[in-house]
């Protein structure tokens, strides 16, 4: 049935939409992947979940075929990385100048001390922190080409950009099996490619801080919608709560004002990227970034329960009814 | 309501109505729930609660329950419904010790009910603050609900257990004051 | 013995509301929901949301700290097929159909539900 629809499709000119869309779901990258797409071939959905599985051995920090498992275990010295790689650890880097530290990649093993990696938390020693973040810092790797040097004791992990940039690897796999309209859901980092078959925007939830319920939604196409909020991963201990994003600085949960961020733009990978730097890096850092790019727009939460975001989507942007009292400021380019 | 007794005496009793709470908190979990609740069951531990309740020093009662509960959940259970057991237990205390002391001993099961209630409420804060998540308080109405049956149930059946053992104690007395 | 008759009345009415506004959040509880989108929460974390009217018969196998359980999803229905947890209350429970009461396996920390509100989107990020 699907496959006459293809075809019939070709033959009409592009106008081919499946009668129901065709979803494929995996369990990718300690998250549930699910791609949806409304036209093109109907095996494109597991063609662009196995490109993912593809980046996942290459990326995974545990298994130890992986390339960043050899980088981090190569005492020091260098180690060459495929393309895919390659690429991503050159982006991560030039991201870590671009938010003054806020992205950090090597930040690994102080990740790892908070118990962030495996479940089994706890809040380390200050020493401890102090001792780590020694051996922190990128500007301590070197790539040079397609080779990495990981100093002995540092360690990377690309988790911070790594579903991104697999969203647009899966994208560009979709593309190359005819679809133009599809959309991914990578365990909340949702991604699309063009727009609803009714031409319409996609409707996208915006989730509350707390991780219960959505607070706003934004109505966009052919972008990424990408939270990083401190309710995905977090830990209570003497009635204090410690969060999954660090900030390098400190080696601690980042503590900015800022509980919750989205960025939107046209790159999975910056918007990985910048949502969880955003996070560390605070409202007025965050709006002079974006006041210095043109690529991306976000959506911030502070805690004293404000939205903050940009103009370019402010007219895509709608908190829900029972959000409706809270403050909204719109963060402007300077004329 | 107070009975003149020897501390010693007053010890063997507690430890006597410890360990028969224990026995029935454990043979109560091998029968299957009949309802796909999750929290919903009779409690006949709570008879032996509601009795020490009314006959000992709130600290006592306390005791009583807090050793019920570590050794029930470490013959039954897992750390989990430990963590469900003892929060709904204290809260069940906190509420129950003071309406004893408000409404007396004619009201038993009254006073049983209302702990029962609070045992629910204490059981789902547990629930929510394991699970992360509000969407458990969904069950608390059934909860509600259900603590009110079973508690008016183990209420009376505690009323019960007061009336033989103070009638059983009246006679123990006076044989013994006849043996003096 | 009089004020312990009064707080007696006290405590019976205190009861009562209890009981009654209980019967009533169930009776709201039960009704039919608004949507078709469930959530499906682990250990507090949303791993996905899916809509039961465009799902097609399908298993999801969830993880938590190694026991498994399986959701089982038939001709738009959801439930809990088999779970790794001594109690089994979550199989128990059938098919989700009510608003207000999710499926629950609190000893693996997993919860399906339907969604409260954003039915009107097609994704959450």
């Amino acid at each position: 049935m699907t496959a006459a629809c293809i075809f019939m499709g070709g033959c009409s000119g592009g106008n081919g939409y499946f009668d129901e869309p065709v979803s494929k779901s995996d369990f990718l990258m300690d998250t549930y992947m699910t791609v949806t797409v409304y036209n093109g071939s109907s095996s494109a959905p597991e063609k662009a979940l196995s490109r993912a599985g593809e980046l996942e051995k290459k990326w995974s920090v545990t298994d130890s075929s992986s390339e960043i498992y050899a980088a981090d275990h190569s005492g020091g010295k260098p180690v060459t990385l495929s393309e895919d790689t390659a690429d991503l650890v050159s982006f991560a880097l030039s991201m870590n100048e671009k938010t003054d530290g806020a992205l950090d990649i090597s930040l690994y093993p102080v990740l790892r001390e908070w118990g962030f990696t495996t479940g089994e938390y706890r809040v380390p020693e200050d020493s401890r922190i102090t001792e780590l973040l020694e051996s922190v810092g990128c500007e301590k790797l070197s790539l040079d080409g397609r080779d990495i040097t990981v100093p002995d004791g540092m360690s990377i992990d690309l988790g911070s950009v790594g579903k991104g940039r697999a969203g647009d690897e899966m994208i560009k796999t979709l593309k190359e099996n005819g679809v133009t309209s599809a959309m991914l859901d990578l365990g909340g980092n949702i991604q699309l490619l063009g727009s609803k078959p009714d031409g319409s925007d996609f409707r996208i939830a915006v989730r509350h801080p707390s991780g219960e319920g959505n607070l706003a939604k934004v109505e966009v196409s052919d972008c990424a919608v990408i939270t990083s909020g401190g309710y995905e991963r977090f830990f209570e201990q003497d009635g204090n709560i410690y969060w999954h994003i660090l900030d390098p600085k400190t080696g601690c949960p980042a503590h900015s004002g800022v509980v919750s961020a989205t960025v939107i733009g046209k790159s999975g990978t910056l918007c990985d990227a910048l949502s969880t730097s955003l996070f560390v890096m605070g409202t007025e850092r965050a709006a002079d970034l974006w006041r210095a790019s043109d690529d991306f727009d976000y959506i911030l939460v502070t805690d004293d329960g404000r939205a903050v975001i940009t103009e370019g989507i402010e007219n895509s942007f709608t908190l829900y009814d029972e959000f409706s009292s809270m403050t909204v400021e719109v963060v402007r380019r300077e004329k | 309501m107070q009975r003149r007794e020897s501390r010693t005496a007053q010890i063997a009793e507690l430890g006597v109505l410890t360990a028969a709470a224990l026995i029935i908190f454990v043979i109560e979990n091998q029968i299957p729930s009949p309802v796909p609740i999750p929290g919903v069951k009779l409690g006949l531990a709570n008879i032996i609660t509601v009795y020490a309740v009314y006959h000992y020093k709130w600290s006592d009662a306390l005791l009583l329950v807090l050793v019920r509960v570590i050794l029930g959940s470490v013959f039954a259970g897992t750390m989990i419904s430990f963590a469900f057991s003892i929060s709904g237990a204290l809260l069940c205390l906190a509420g129950m010790i003071p309406i004893s002391k408000l409404i007396g001993e004619k009201y038993i099961w009254l006073s049983s009910v209302m702990g029962a209630v609070l045992h629910n409420a204490g059981q789902t804060a547990a629930a929510v603050a394991v699970m992360k998540t509000t969407a458990v308080i969904g069950y608390l109405p059934y909860l509600m609900i259900s603590g009110c049956i079973a508690g008016a149930f183990t209420g009376l059946a505690a009323q019960l257990v007061t009336v033989r053992l103070d009638s059983d104690r009246k006679k123990g007395e006076k044989s013994s004051n006849d043996d003096a | 013995m009089k004020n312990k008759n009064t707080a007696a009345a006290v405590v019976i009415a205190a009861a009562a509301v209890i009981l009654l506004s209980s019967i009533a959040a169930v009776v709201i509880s039960r009704r039919k929901p608004a949507g078709s989108t469930v959530e499906i929460i682990s250990d507090g974390k949303v791993i996905c949301t899916l809509d039961l009217s465009s799902e097609p018969d399908r298993e999801i196998t969830v993880e938590y700290k190694g026991r498994k359980n399986i959701i089982a999803i038939e001709n738009g229905d959801i439930y809990m097929k088999e779970a790794e947890c001594p109690d089994h209350t979550c199989m128990k429970t059938g098919r989700l159909s009510e608003a207000g009461v999710p499926i629950v396996c609190l000893p693996n920390h997993l919860i399906i539900r339907y969604k409260n509100g954003g039915g009107d989107t097609d994704a959450a990020a």
